[in-house]
């Protein structure tokens, strides 16, 4: 997956979609778009940080989930089995981007998994099928002709906490570290 | 660059006062176990009443500690699928195991110690260390696998458990052998001598402790950015008053002088070290869990 934070206008198109195709329950998020305001005004900018799961092709919520209910499939969308799930956490309390939540009604670990019913139904994600502007691409970026792998080639593409070596897969354009970083504040 | 914070989701805590809970008895248990192998694994015949005290202490916390599991995980009656669907990159499952192999050692080297079958309970003390060493030792890589929290992803996370479990687990023994000899023993007299002695143990182990977090700390301060981040919540954070008070000074640097200087020395004063100790701890392993997700991640 590919967003393209230049064409994002931080609508929460995505995020709305996203809960009315997987029935998110109240209370919890499997995509969000992240709000940061850098500078002071007259020059002061907002920007938007689009939020799904990176499916990361070196998934620490795979290593440590004790009953494999967190599968990577061979096309690598990391998903979450969720009759064999117990809830206990664990990729909770491992993923680094803290996409992973408990669902409040039936208590086992959800998350975004690229909504692969879609994907292998030949459709789109429906974060990216709503996008008003666009800005979200998705496909096979090892398919050297799809639109996904020649935006990666052509333009400088950031992904969130490389250093931690997951390979996260959702790349970003015009990712702004500042972005990243700005986080809740104690409260003194 | 001045930014500030508009709009984001806050997360939900992944792990919380159960597992912590958990852990402190985990830790009791793995360090009352190795006490009361001091005499009948290793023949020190001057810690021989500790052994059927301690294996006591040992079963009997390692049989409570996982239902804090089941209170904590989302749907326990799937708890079996532990030990069906296993993962062995999961530390989590190296753990199912643990604990069922553990307390049945456990049993097996008491009842040959009640028994008085020697060879057997030695056979069996011997066994029991590893096991007790993995049952803890294996709490402290759930934590270090954790790779999204810097306070919990570092080698010395199982060593810092374990040591924390003896310190507990000799604080623990102190107090239970004051109770039973005091109320349930024939002569109603305490063993002052041995006390002294562990007293003297526990002192040294804190210690070790301190130095264990000493370490951690120190390396936190420097490494990156969220490391840092983690080192200043427990430092002058809201965390401060429970770590740098409650579990360092309360629970390790106060116990430890009442328990070399000689002048204070004496059985209230280990008394109170023991309770500050156990109490310390279990701010401890409260801070390392709560504290350490705490951080924001994004």
């Amino acid at each position: 997956m590919l967003i393209d934070l230049r064409k994002c206008i931080g609508c929460n198109t995505c995020a709305v979609a996203c809960k009315s195709e997987n029935n998110v329950p109240l209370s919890v998020w499997r995509s969000w778009v992240k709000r940061v305001e850098k500078g002071t005004y007259p020059h002061a900018k907002e920007y938007f940080l689009p939020i799904v799961c990176n499916n990361c092709a070196k998934p620490i919520c795979v290593t440590v989930c004790p009953v494999k209910a967190s599968i990577q499939r061979p096309d690598g969308i990391v998903y979450v089995d969720p009759h064999r799930c117990i809830g206990c956490r664990y990729c909770m309390a491992s993923c680094p981007y803290g996409v992973r939540h408990i669902n409040p009604l039936t208590k086992i670990v959800e998350k975004c998994f690229w909504c692969h019913h879609r994907v292998d139904a030949g459709l789109e994600p429906a974060c990216v099928l709503a996008c008003p502007t666009g800005a979200i691409l998705f496909g096979d970026r090892n398919e050297p002709q799809s639109q996904i792998a020649k935006a990666l080639a052509e333009n400088a593409v950031q992904v969130i906490k490389a250093e931690l070596g997951t390979d996260p897969q959702t790349y970003y354009i015009g990712l702004d570290q500042d972005v990243v970083d700005t986080k809740e504040t104690e409260k003194d | 660059m001045e930014s500030q914070l508009l709009y984001n989701i806050t997360h939900q805590e992944a792990f919380g006062i159960f597992i912590a809970v958990y852990f402190y008895l985990t830790g009791l248990s793995a360090g009352s176990f190795i006490l009361s192998t001091l005499a009948y694994g290793f023949g020190m015949e001057r810690y021989k009443s500790l052994g059927r005290v301690g294996v006591v202490l040992a079963t009997v916390l390692l049989i409570i500690a996982p239902l804090f599991l089941l209170l904590h995980i989302g749907v326990p009656h799937r708890a079996w699928h532990l030990f069906v669907y296993l993962n062995f990159e999961s530390p989590i499952t190296w753990g199912s195991f643990l604990l069922i192999l553990y307390p049945i050692n456990c049993i097996i080297y008491g009842y040959f110690m009640f028994k008085e079958k020697k060879k057997q309970t030695r056979l069996f003390g011997l066994l029991g260390i590893p096991l007790a060493i993995s049952v803890h030792g294996y709490t402290g890589f759930i934590l270090a696998f954790g790779k999204a929290r810097a306070l919990w992803n570092t080698a010395l996370m199982p060593i810092l458990f374990l040591v924390s479990a003896i310190v507990s687990g000799i604080a623990l023994m102190i107090l239970v052998c004051i109770v039973k000899d005091r109320f349930f023993s024939k002569l109603k007299k305490i063993d002052y001598p041995l006390l002294e002695n562990l007293g003297k143990m526990l002192a040294w182990v804190i210690v070790f402790d301190l130095f264990l977090v000493g370490c951690d700390i120190l390396v936190l301060l420097i490494s990156h950015s969220e490391a840092q981040e983690v080192a200043h919540l427990l430092l002058y954070g809201s965390f401060f008053p429970l770590f740098l008070i409650v579990e360092n000074l309360l629970g390790k640097i106060l116990p430890f002088i009442l328990l070399v200087v000689p002048r204070f020395r004496n059985l209230v004063t280990i008394i109170i070290a023991s309770l500050l100790v156990i109490i310390g701890i279990f701010f401890m392993r409260y801070v390392v869990v709560v504290g350490g997700e705490s951080i924001p991640l994004i």
